[in-house]
């Protein structure tokens, strides 16, 4: 449990906290927003994050131009999957999504020759044998590390570099999306969320405004991708399975869906939440082995879900007269 | 009846070019049932038109086929000279043909006053491109908030402007509805039972304000009403519908005294009254 008292710990709950924040504001511009429940949000940061490795260690391209690509592939895949099935009502766009999740993973899984396959990123064929794709944001990680380390010595870790460059992209981006939802286009959004009749009946194009708030959410998925490969800086096809989303989804429900500053809060739960279950070692779960616990989470997160439905459905931020309306 | 229509028939084709809306022969079936049967009629600019009928005679159903919510099997419907059949919904609304809802649709989880707002056309808010420009946006949203109010105030909402609509009562709702359509600024509305809830007081100002559109800003009216009071006092022209056709269509008095529709639809509602 000393765990918990170590500056490390928490560094990184606040680095993986900062990257699914980004995660879930997309998930929140569409959801929230939008009412679009995309259940395949995982493939957008799978394939920002594979474009980026694929580029820099396959063609030696620059890490900023891959990863720009990246997220232009997941707006433009984001925009290919709405013109495809949007038109299909909620809970058939949710499990289309899903495919389209599971067919960017398992063509990642299936084409070695250029992500890797199985053996993730490391074995993605290269000219110069290096199969790393974080170089060059790499120098600006360590320039962090410098700086920080005559204040705060060996405290000076990767992880809290990464902390101090997600978290102001993070903030940046909630205000950027809380101006976005008070503009009469996030109005217009709203209103489709409980009909498409009335607002195309006032001469709105529903299909467009839903289209705009899918390809939106793709960039923050694809952004958050950007930000996953760099701190993992290894990628598999298995750090793209369904849950991901799943975690996004926990994160905007714990939020409450149409609140976009309480992501911060929730994120940080939710980043609490991964990384402790492995260190909680009392009995009973210390009869369970450390990567066991580590696989609680799931169930924990399942749990808190649960319970949230239950007893507060608006979430911790969202207002209950909302949901209670008919 | 023959000759009640034969007149309107007559009067469609020789006034055709003055017609904002000609709907011509028109059906559509859902399943078995077939809701609308070959019917046809043209409105002409700056008129009140109502339509009557029993439960279940299809006059909702041709309001969904006109907006544009359902398509029709066959048939055509011209609005301003231009075919609406294979047009979105939202491209109809734009070109000025506006409805509301028999069943009040108000967007619960929006304020009373953004319901409202919502509505405006041509707000440069509602592209993405706006965001870019605050100034014209947020001068836009003051200008639509004013117009909002306005409304408001015109059917008794104003205390409610920033509550959720879905606290409103039904007959409430049906007041938003109707205003929420008139900050389209329509050429042609259609009022699918707009009064129904709405207490007689409220009623009599709605028709004045109705009225008070229709010499100002040359608005048209297609109505949907059961309150035989209120068709009289405020229609020129009355449509009965039954079974999905057109029974009658002429002048009000002329439809209140037709034996067929009395048979069809009026009878049992004047044995009522008695």
């Amino acid at each position: 449990m000393s765990v918990f008292l170590q500056p490390g710990f928490w560094v990184f709950v606040l680095a993986l906290a900062g990257i699914y924040g980004i995660f879930s504001l997309g998930l929140q511009i569409q959801y929230g927003v939008g009412g679009v429940m995309n259940f395949g949000h995982v493939g957008m940061m799978a394939i920002s994050g594979y474009t980026i490795a694929v580029l820099v260690i396959k063609y030696q391209w620059s890490f900023w131009w891959a990863a720009f690509i990246g997220v232009a592939l997941a707006a433009l895949l984001g925009a290919l999957l709405g013109l495809t099935t949007l038109r299909l009502s909620g809970d058939y766009f949710a499990i289309a999504s899903i495919a389209f999740a599971e067919i960017t993973r398992y063509w990642i899984l299936n084409s070695d020759s250029v992500t890797g396959g199985t053996q993730g990123t490391l074995a993605i064929p290269s000219e110069s044998g290096f199969s790393s794709y974080t170089t060059e944001p790499d120098v600006i990680l360590t320039w962090i590390q410098d700086r920080l380390y005559p204040l705060i010595g060996d405290e000076a870790s990767r992880d809290l570099a990464m902390v101090l460059v997600v978290w102001p992209f993070l903030f940046l981006f909630i205000w950027i999306s809380s101006r976005l939802q008070q503009t009469s286009w996030a109005r217009v959004l709203r209103a489709t969320r409980e009909d498409d009749d009335v607002p195309r009946s006032l001469g709105k194009n529903v299909f467009r405004f839903r289209l705009q708030t899918l390809i939106i959410g793709s960039v923050f998925g694809g952004i958050a991708g950007i930000f996953w490969a760099l701190q993992f800086m290894l990628l598999a096809p298995e750090d793209f399975l369904r849950i991901v989303t799943f975690y996004g989804w926990m994160i905007l429900i714990l939020a409450g869906a149409t609140r976009v500053k309480g992501l911060i809060f929730a994120s940080i739960f939710f980043g609490f939440l991964y990384g402790a279950t492995r260190f909680l070692d009392f009995w009973p779960l210390s009869l369970l082995s450390s990567p066991e616990r580590a696989y609680l989470r799931v169930f924990l997160i399942g749990l808190v879900i649960v319970l949230l439905m239950l007893k507060r459905p608006q979430g911790f931020f969202g207002k209950r007269e909302e949901m209670v309306l008919e | 009846m023959k000759k009640l229509i034969a007149r309107t028939e007559s009067i469609s084709k020789n006034s055709s070019n003055e017609h904002i809306l000609e709907v011509k022969d028109i059906s559509v079936s859902f399943g078995g049932v077939q809701p609308v049967r070959g019917v046809s009629f043209g409105l002409t600019e700056n008129s009140f038109t109502s339509i009557i009928g029993p439960n279940g005679a299809g006059k909702t159903s041709l309001f969904n086929l006109i907006s544009g919510i359902n398509k029709v099997d066959a048939g055509e419907i011209i609005f301003r000279g231009e075919a609406l059949q294979d047009i979105h919904i939202h491209k109809i609304a734009q070109k000025g043909l506006v409805r509301t809802f028999q069943g009040a649709k108000v967007i619960r989880r929006l304020t009373v006053a953004e319901n409202l707002m919502m509505a405006v056309q041509g707000n440069p808010g509602d592209n993405l491109r706006g965001f870019l420009n605050p100034r014209a946006r947020s001068s836009f949203e003051s200008k639509s908030r004013e117009e909002a109010m306005r409304r408001l105030e015109q059917v008794g909402l104003t205390k409610f402007a920033d509550e959720f609509a879905g606290i409103l009562s039904g007959g409430q709702r049906k007041l938003l509805d109707l205003s929420r359509a008139l900050m389209t600024k329509p050429s042609l509305l259609l009022l699918d039972e707009p009064f129904a809830g709405v207490n007689p007081t409220l009623v009599e100002k709605l028709l004045n304000v109705l009225e008070e559109l229709r010499k100002d800003q040359e608005m048209t009216f297609l109505l949907i009403e059961h309150d035989l009071e209120t068709v009289m006092r405020i229609s020129d022209r009355v449509i009965v519908m039954a079974e999905g056709k057109i029974i009658a269509d002429g002048l009000p008095n002329s439809i209140y005294e037709s034996e067929v529709v009395i048979d069809a639809y009026l009878g049992s509602r004047r044995r009522g009254a008695k």
